[in-house]
């Protein structure tokens, strides 16, 4: 109410300015009509005058006179529009909303011109990744989407989980940040994705690069950064409803956000709720080591999932002072291979085959909570940022009581249960210091503590905290050249809990005795770690071109697993043995990123070169323990080189090509694997997409057809105890249009996608499941729809 | 002079690229061990049946292009169906029951000269007091490098 009043109170005052003047002021704002986001630099004409648009979209004509005036606007990317008004003392603000230009469409966009400008500017090497792309590439899972970018590519644990990989690194060597707080997921197993909710998602950064300085621990081979989703227009309502139906694994989807926004207070929700049965593989038998599995009508048993996310987050926007607090929740169930998971084989006497939409054993729960909040207000030269975060991460592991050595067969199917609390407080305050300098100071702080349960034992209880403390500087020397230098310092400890099996095994004694003992897994540990990370870059625009240089030094603290584990992986079946000597990851990188850009043509060359003083793996030994292959978390030096090439032309109007390709060489020059490449290390690999534009036929507007074509190199570097894997050729297609259905409605968008469209049987070195010779994913047609309103 | 830079920067790319890519001779040993017991002494062979109170030798033929390391014998029950072997042969299998004092047999060796070919033996005697029924054999060997072969045998413990 009082915001009513104060607007009304408003309203008065300026329209009597302005009428005291006997001239008048019009004002109004500019949306796009499809995403309701305000349109920056749209230029206003009306008679003599003209004027641009602010980031807010808003613009404002001064000392008008009262008469009848035609207003044009017009943007580069938009179908430009006039508008008939007459000035008087009475006037509206003026609301124009444009509609996308057809040509202006692109895989890969950047937000804006200015937006583009500050990207070429910034010495660090960042892909920006729009809701566009995210809309037209949406594939199960928001890294499967992400691979679709050179550099970027995903462990796939089935059809409905991933984990990230940025050239060849993954699990926790890539930071994901969602609102400026560290994700935690994914790192309870290899089995274990990410837990993010892709459709409440516009907008990502992805770093390629040693990222410490900013991002701490994790970012050592990358971050990807989801960015705070745009605060809605004011005085606005709006939403979508996105449906997704897929032929593969008989995925039904549906997704509901909506946003609103008063003159400062702004809320957005969304519930999305997905369900899945067993995906398809384009073979009727698995063969692993000497065993053949059958599979029922293509099925891979048992890899069904379902999954209910939603979210509420409510902000306010005032003069100087932003904030949004948020909170989520992400809760699935996926189903894992039944006959191996992982590298066991198993018989059962569940019948999977019974259906391929239910979840049987071996199968995970997993559900987190987060609480974010994000404010940032500004005093003087001084712009503050707080991000304060709260997340809960549960996951429980289920499989079938077998008995193994000396455990006897368990009473219930809970094998691991893990509880996480983890907190967060992150404050920046960036500033001008001098002319050219623009100063970033940061506090980043975080406290973990992880609880376990179940009948299987693979990590301990735990609790970690960190702090971190870095400044850089920003320098613009003029304003084709910038540099950026900083230093980052950080304390962490991790605190262990002992951990003793809860059966008794035989030990036979040197004396010919026999006793019977409940070893102890997990000690009672205390560790501290110091770690000191450091960034230079250049970046300098000529012309065209872009060139950029970074040299950096980022680490990673070990993780629980990798200091404390010491018992049987079931899944893996193997021993797993953690080593409390390791010390943090340290790389050292050097990364150069070149662009061209001309109106017609683009191209783009980033090489990198990156040495690990000591890279953390888990090492398969040659002894046993307990007949089980003990594998060791192992340190050695790691060299790696390679690079990404992308190159994009408008050939005839209609018809845009984009070609791009990633490459990868890892080496371990010391300990046990010397020579070895490292786990995990993806093939030589190109993509190739043909985009073509249509003209407007019926009620479908815009309609684009997208081939794409991806080669894979075999990937014949490979350590213990991995596989040789063939390369492949694969063909997907999308259609991309908007449905204008009805007339004064905003139009439907669709998609209809056709991946691996002639049902190749291949296999993907990265994907979780390429241990037990699993092939991908067969074809799969899926369509969806985006229903705004 | 300007293009001939940028092919300059390109080109150093692809050389640091490619020049780094190139091997500098270090032997990998990129093959696994093998693992047999389809040989004449090769025991037990699928379905075989051990009488309570005997003593057996079990053997198995392992083989490496470099060096063989450890190797291990599994004995555990199989009362509850949970896995099956892999010599391509179905033994009939028992009525599933409750493991009251089953034989649970785990041995690990590690060999202490660098074999490319060696016979892995093991000595058990079947106890008399352990349940009789359906049992799984698995024997498993390393090489140097963390190789590691495996091979699997259904077999039967009776009175």
């Amino acid at each position: 109410m009082l915001h009513k009043v104060l607007g009304v109170l408003l309203f008065f005052s300026f329209t009597t300015l302005a009428f005291s003047q006997n001239s008048f002021t019009v004002k109004g704002v500019v949306y796009n009509a499809a995403t309701l986001q305000p349109i920056e630099n749209a230029l206003i004409t009306m008679g003599n005058s003209s004027t641009n648009t602010s980031i807010s979209g808003t613009f404002s004509i001064k000392e008008v006179e009262s008469m009848r005036y035609t207003l044009s606007i017009s943007h580069q990317k938009y179908t430009s529009k006039t508008v008939t008004l007459k000035v008087s003392f009475k006037m509206n603000l003026i609301e124009v909303y444009l509609e996308e230009k057809t040509t202006a469409l692109e895989e890969v966009k950047v937000t804006g011109k200015s937006k583009q400008r500050e990207l070429q500017e910034s010495a660090v090497v960042v892909q920006d990744i729009s809701q566009e792309f995210l809309e037209n590439n949406r594939e199960n899972t928001l890294m499967q989407t992400l691979s679709k970018i050179p550099g970027v590519s995903t462990i796939n644990i089935g059809s409905g989980q991933s984990k990230p990989v940025i050239r060849g690194l993954g699990f926790n060597r890539v930071a994901v940040v969602q609102n400026g707080i560290k994700h935690e997921a994914q790192q309870w197993g290899n089995d274990h994705g990410l837990e993010i909710d892709q459709y409440n998602i516009e907008h990502i950064q992805i770093i390629k690069g040693p990222a410490s300085l900013v991002y701490g621990s994790d970012a050592i081979a990358g971050v990807v950064d989801i960015q705070p989703n745009k605060i809605p227009a004011p005085h606005s309502f709006g939403g979508e409803v996105n449906l997704l139906a897929e032929t593969n694994n008989d995925l039904l989807g549906v997704s509901a956000g909506v946003k609103a926004r008063k003159e400062n207070w702004f809320y957005r929700s969304r519930l999305t709720y997905r369900d899945y049965a067993d995906y398809k593989v384009p073979t009727d038998k698995i063969n692993y080591e000497n065993y053949i599995f059958h599979l029922h009508d293509n099925n891979l048993r048992n890899t069904a999932g379902r999954e209910a996310d939603a979210s509420f987050s409510v902000g306010y926007l005032g003069d100087g002072i932003k904030s949004e607090t948020t909170f989520s929740n992400v809760n699935a169930k996926n189903g894992f291979f039944a006959n191996a998971h992982g590298l066991e084989v198993r018989t059962s006497d569940i019948d999977y085959d019974s259906s391929n939409r239910d979840i049987d054993l071996p199968f995970h729960k997993v559900n987190h909570f987060k609480i974010t909040n994000n404010t940032s207000f500004s005093i003087k030269d001084h712009d503050f940022y707080v991000d304060a975060g709260y997340q809960y991460n549960v996951r429980e592991e289920h499989s079938e009581p077998v008995p193994h050595g000396y455990m006897p067969t368990p009473s219930d199917s809970q094998e691991r249960v893990f509880n996480k609390n983890t907190y967060t407080l992150n404050v920046k305050d960036s500033f001008k210091s001098i002319s050219q300098h623009t100063m970033v100071m940061g506090l980043n702080l975080e406290y973990q503590n992880n609880n376990i349960g179940g009948w299987g034992f693979l990590i301990p209880e735990y609790n970690r905290f960190t702090v971190g403390a870095f400044a850089f500087d920003e320098i613009e020397i003029n304003s084709n050249l910038h540099f950026l230098a900083g230093l980052r310092y950080d304390y962490g400890f991790v605190d262990t809990k002992a951990y003793f099996d809860w059966y008794p095994s035989t030990i036979n004694n040197e004396d010919g005795s026999t006793s019977y003992v409940h070893l102890q897994r997990a000690q009672d540990k205390e560790l501290n770690f110091g770690n000191i990370s450091a960034s230079a870059g250049v970046s300098y625009i000529h012309n065209n071109s872009t060139f950029k240089l970074n040299i950096g030094k980022s680490f990673r603290m070990p993780l629980a697993n990798e200091l404390a584990s010491d018992g049987v992986n079931y899944h893996m079946y193997r021993y797993e043995r953690g080593n409390l000597n390791l010390d943090p990851e340290e790389s050292y990188q050097i990364d150069l990123d070149i662009a061209h850009t001309t109106k017609s043509f683009s191209v783009g060359l980033s090489p990198f070169v990156n040495f690990f003083e000591n890279f953390i793996y888990l090492n398969p030994t040659s002894n046993y323990y307990e007949t089980l292959q003990i594998y060791e978390y192992t340190q050695s030096e790691v060299f790696r080189v390679g690079g990404e090439l992308r190159a994009q032309t408008t050939v005839l109007e209609n018809l845009q090509l984009n070609a791009s390709a990633e490459y990868v060489y890892s080496r371990q020059n010391s300990g046990p694997k010397k020579g070895f490449t490292i786990p995990f290390s993806p093939p030589l690999s190109g993509l190739f997409s043909a985009n073509y534009q249509f003209k407007n036929i019926l009620f479908f507007k815009q309609p684009k057809l997208i081939a794409e074509y991806k080669i894979a190199a075999a990937q014949e570097e490979i350590v213990p105890p991995e596989e040789v894997t063939e390369g492949y050729q694969l063909l997907n297609m999308s259609l991309v249009t908007e449905l204008a259905l009805f007339k004064n409605n905003l139009p439907v968008k669709m998609r209809i996608k056709l991946n691996n469209v002639a049902n190749t049987k291949y296999y993907d070195h990265t994907s979780f499941y390429r241990l037990i010779d699993v092939p991908e994913a067969g074809r799969n047609l899926s369509v969806s729809l985006t229903l705004p309103f | 002079m300007k293009l001939k830079i940028k092919y300059f920067v390109l080109l150093l790319c692809a050389i640091s690229i490619l020049s780094c890519s190139s091997d500098d001779g270090i032997e990998k040993d990129e093959e696994k061990p093998t693992i047999t017991i389809n040989y004449e002494d090769g025991f037990p062979q699928a379905c075989t049946e051990l009488v309570k109170g005997e003593t057996y030798t079990f053997k198995a033929l392992v083989t490496d292009n470099q060096a063989l390391a450890s190797y291990s014998l599994d004995v555990h029950h199989n009362f509850d169906h949970h896995t099956h072997d892999d010599q391509g042969e179905e033994c009939e299998l028992e009525e599933k029951k409750e493991a009251v004092n089953p034989l649970i047999y785990m041995e690990n060796v590690s060999l202490e000269e660098a074999y490319t070919t060696y016979e892995i033996t093991f000595t058990v005697e079947i106890p008399t007091d352990i349940d009789a029924g359906d049992y799984h054999c698995s024997y498993s060997v390393t090489d140097e490098t963390g190789w590691q072969a495996r091979t699997s045998i259904d077999i039967k413990i009776i009175e």
